[in-house]
This record gives structure tokens, C-alpha cells and sequence, in this order.
């Protein structure tokens, strides 16, 4: 379980504070959506609640990050990335940039972890057929077009083996079978206990993928609930994010004068 | 060195390479040592400088050995992989962080260069001039370089960020996957180069008559 317990967070050389007062939970086997306008704190949120708010990047955090009961101010780097795995939207600047595969690629956290060789090898070979990939395996990073790099990516965090992940707008160069690959395998590692907390502007694939939503605003958390009850909120617009096509479907077909519920399929 | 070019099959490459490398250099040597160098045989005179054969006899000898170093640069650059490098120098003990630096700075030269050519393009679309005479194309580098460097600092920012997430910053050795093959005849010629090495400075601080090029 994750937990950020009345967060605040200010970065480094800036007066104003970004997030403010925010409360979230992750339970395990939770994958938790998170939507926003742009600027809205998203990314921020996603940074503290993996550590790297402040621990690389710096700035000044109020409140508590809890991970599986422990408090995390003041531990080391290295001791949230078996516990917390983040992926950003861009996979070019994910990628290592040094490793001439795409097995290299995946297999160096593992190693940065110290692990035996034979694990390693057993982790990149799990981690790549969860996401369908094997094939890439002997491909030059530099050379994957971007969905192909952002499964990698992904698959570079599954070998690390968290019990949670920070996704950020993970499928934003994806095409739809990449997007589907993707969904179908936080939907696996959230089966078996992996607790998510997912960025997305698709909320076609939070509707699919959540049980419950989250709604940023000027950094503050606006709204927090089940997933339906979220996504048709018709303050969701004004929050600055367009809700799943089957809601806007709905009101099209309510604002014509027609009853959707009566609408064939 | 030309037996080892050779029989890696980079003699042509080598050659283009060594003589771009020293050319910048070459020029103005040639230009300083020709004209300037004392000498008593002028061969002939452009305005106040003198061109003399004990000028061109200089630079002819420190072009040989520009050309040496530049050639032994870029025979260990066309037949070494750099990942191989970093990562045969991390089984010997260089520390994960010294190895991942060395192996970023030289994958970064193909990623810039790429980095680069998208963004003139990009430039160029939107009107940037970057063709033509010396001056066009010195107005248009500026508005190339500018985003090349910025992009690459968020770049790194991102990439540090995504590599803390992969424990890069935990202490402690790493089981490699990976060994470079290293046979026995390596490992005696490793030495004997060595040996060599060292017996060569020996002779020159003893004072040993060595033979030199002239």
C-alpha cells in the first residue's frame, strides 16, 4: 500500500507550492487513475509519490509518503525503486542510452540491484513476455519507434518488480494495440497485487483499467471515488478533462432527445 | 599499425579518419613551421616569409607524428565497441557510475548529431535559412544550436530521473551478463606491449640511444 498523508510540495527555487494537502491511498492490487488539465500538479504528484520529489530533484515536501506502512522521508534513492517504479510519457529519455539491445536495456536495473545473472536474465525474459515483446529483444533501443520504446520502458520497471507504479501518461505514443498490450498488463500485475497509480488524458482506458479515479486542480485533489462515479461528474469538464467517449456518447444522445438507455448497442 | 588496420579491414576508413582528425592542426603547422622555422635554404618567399627546407623538413616530421596519433586514435575507435569498453572496464573494477558516464558520452554523439539534423530540419520548414555562403549558414547555426543544447539539458534531467527509478544510484557491485571473449595470445601480447612500453621509457630516462624518425 501506498499512501501520501496531507502532501505538499514545492520545487526547488520556487516560492509557490504546487500540491497542497493531498491525501491518497493506493491499496494493493489497486490501480487508481488520475486525471487533470495540464499543469494541474499530475506529474508533480507522480514525482513525490515515487520519491524522486525530493529526493532527486529536491524541493521542499510537507506531509508523509507511506510505503507498505513505513514512512519513506529520509530513505535512500536506491530503496524506493524496488518499491516504486515510475514511467514517463517520453520513453527517449527513459532509456539508459547506453546499452545496444533491448535485453541490455531491461536487464540493467536488475543488475543495478545487485542480483545474481541468472535471475536477471529470468526477470528480462518474464518482464518482456508479460508485455508481449520478446521479439524486440535483440533490437537497438535507439532504433524502437515510440510505442515499441514505451513497452520497453515498461518492461524495464516490471523487471525491477515493485509493488507499485507511478505511471505517467504511459500510453501517450501508443497506438491502440500498444495501448491495449499495455492496459492488458497493468490489468495482470494489478492481479497480482501491483498497486498503480496511473496518469491518463485517455479516460476511454481509465474507464476500462480503474476502479477508482482521483481529479487534480491547481494541485489540489478536487475529487476522489469510484471510477463511474468520477467519470460522469459534470464538473468533470470544468476540471479541465473530457470524459470517456461512452458518457459523451450518452449526453449526445440525451441532447437530441433520446432516451440512450433505448439506443441499440 | 597498417598490419592492424589491415587485418580489421579498416584501413580506408582509417586513413579518411586520421586525416580529418590532424587536418586542422596540419594547416596551421605547416603554415607556422614553413614560414617561420630558421633555416638556410630558402625555397622561396611570399612577402616578408621565407619558406625554408629545414621549415618543411619540421613540419614534414611533426606531421608524421601528428598523423601516428591521430591514426592510433582511430584504429582503437573503428575496432573497439564502445559498450564492449565500458563494459569489460566495469568487470575489472572501474566503478557502475564512471562506466555509465563513459558509455553515455559516446553514445551521445550519434543521438546529438540526429538531435541536430531534426531540428534544422524542423528550422528549415519554418524558413531558416542553413544552405548557401559562410555567413547564411553561421546565421542559421545559432537558431539550431540553441534548442540542441537546451533539449539535451531536459534530456539528462529526465533520463537521471528515469535512471534513479532503476536503483543506478545504489551502491554496491553489479553481476555483469556479459564477459568480452579473452584468450590466452591476448593476454601475452597485452603484456608484452606493456613490457615494451615500459622498457621504452626506461631507455629514455637512462639515456639509451633509441632510433628516431627524421
Amino acid at each position: 500500500m501506498l499512501r501520501l498523508t496531507d502532501v505538499g510540495y514545492r520545487y526547488a527555487g520556487y516560492a509557490r507550492q504546487v500540491l497542497h494537502d493531498i491525501d491518497l491511498t493506493l491499496a494493493d492490487g489497486e490501480i487508481v487513475g488520475l486525471v487533470g488539465a495540464n499543469e494541474a500538479g499530475k506529474s508533480t504528484l507522480c514525482l513525490v509519490a515515487s520519491g524522486l520529489a525530493p529526493g532527486s530533484i529536491g524541493g521542499a515536501l510537507s506531509g508523509r509518503l507511506e510505503i507498505d506502512g513505513e514512512d519513506m522521508a529520509g530513505k535512500p534513492l536506491h530503496e524506493f525503486a524496488t518499491r516504486v517504479g515510475i514511467a514517463f510519457q517520453n520513453p527517449a529519455t527513459q532509456l539508459s542510452g547506453i546499452t545496444g539491445s533491448v535485453f541490455e536495456e531491461v536487464a540493467l536495473g536488475p543488475m543495478n540491484l545487485g542480483l545474481p545473472a541468472r535471475e536477471t536474465v529470468d526477470r528480462v525474459k518474464a518482464a518482456l513476455a508479460a508485455l508481449g515483446i520478446e521479439s524486440l529483444a535483440e533490437r537497438e533501443p535507439r532504433r524502437l519507434s515510440g510505442g515499441q520504446g514505451q513497452l520497453v520502458v515498461i518492461a524495464s520497471l516490471l523487471a525491477m518488480r515493485p509493488r507499485h507504479l507511478v505511471l505517467d501518461e504511459p500510453t501517450a505514443q501508443l497506438d491502440p494495440e500498444g495501448t491495449r498490450l499495455v492496459g492488458e498488463a497493468l490489468r495482470q500485475l494489478a492481479k497480482a497485487g501491483t498497486a498503480m497509480l496511473l496518469v491518463e488524458h485517455k479516460t476511454d482506458l481509465l474507464d476500462a483499467l480503474t476502479s477508482r479515479v482521483a481529479v487534480v486542480a491547481d494541485g489540489t485533489l478536487v475529487a476522489d471515488g469510484p471510477s463511474p462515479d468520477i467519470l460522469e461528474d459534470p464538473r468533470l469538464d470544468a476540471w479541465g478533462v473530457e470524459p470517456p467517449s461512452r458518457i459523451r456518447l450518452g449526453r449526445a444522445i440525451a441532447a437530441a432527445g433520446m432516451d440512450p438507455a433505448r439506443v441499440p448497442a | 599499425m597498417l598490419v592492424l588496420a589491415t587485418s580489421a579491414g579498416v584501413v580506408r576508413p582509417l586513413v579518411r579518419a586520421s586525416v580529418l582528425l590532424s587536418l586542422p592542426i596540419t594547416i596551421s603547422v605547416v603554415l607556422v613551421s614553413v614560414f617561420t622555422r630558421a633555416g638556410t635554404t630558402v625555397l622561396f618567399t611570399i612577402g616578408p616569409f621565407d619558406a625554408t627546407l629545414e621549415g618543411v623538413e619540421f613540419a614534414a616530421q611533426t606531421l608524421v607524428r601528428l598523423f601516428a596519433i591521430s591514426a592510433s586514435i582511430g584504429l582503437f575507435v573503428l575496432t573497439t565497441d564502445p559498450r564492449a569498453l565500458v563494459l569489460d572496464l566495469e568487470r575489472r573494477g572501474v566503478s557502475p557510475r564512471f562506466a555509465f558516464v563513459a558509455a553515455a558520452t559516446i553514445e551521445a554523439v550519434p543521438t546529438l548529431v540526429e538531435r541536430a539534423a531534426t531540428i534544422s530540419e524542423s528550422q528549415r520548414a519554418r524558413g531558416l535559412d542553413t544552405e548557401g555562403g559562410v555567413v547564411a549558414r553561421l546565421r542559421g547555426l545559432l537558431p539550431i544550436v540553441g534548442p540542441v543544447v537546451i533539449t539535451s539539458l531536459t534530456d539528462v534531467e529526465e533520463r537521471s530521473l528515469a535512471l534513479e527509478s532503476r536503483a543506478f544510484s545504489r551502491p554496491g557491485a553489479r553481476h555483469l551478463l556479459w564477459a568480452m571473449p579473452d584468450t590466452g595470445w591476448e593476454r601475452i601480447l597485452r603484456w608484452l606491449l606493456a613490457a615494451v612500453l615500459l622498457a621504452l621509457i626506461v631507455a629514455r630516462i637512462v639515456g639509451v640511444p633509441l632510433p628516431v624518425i627524421d
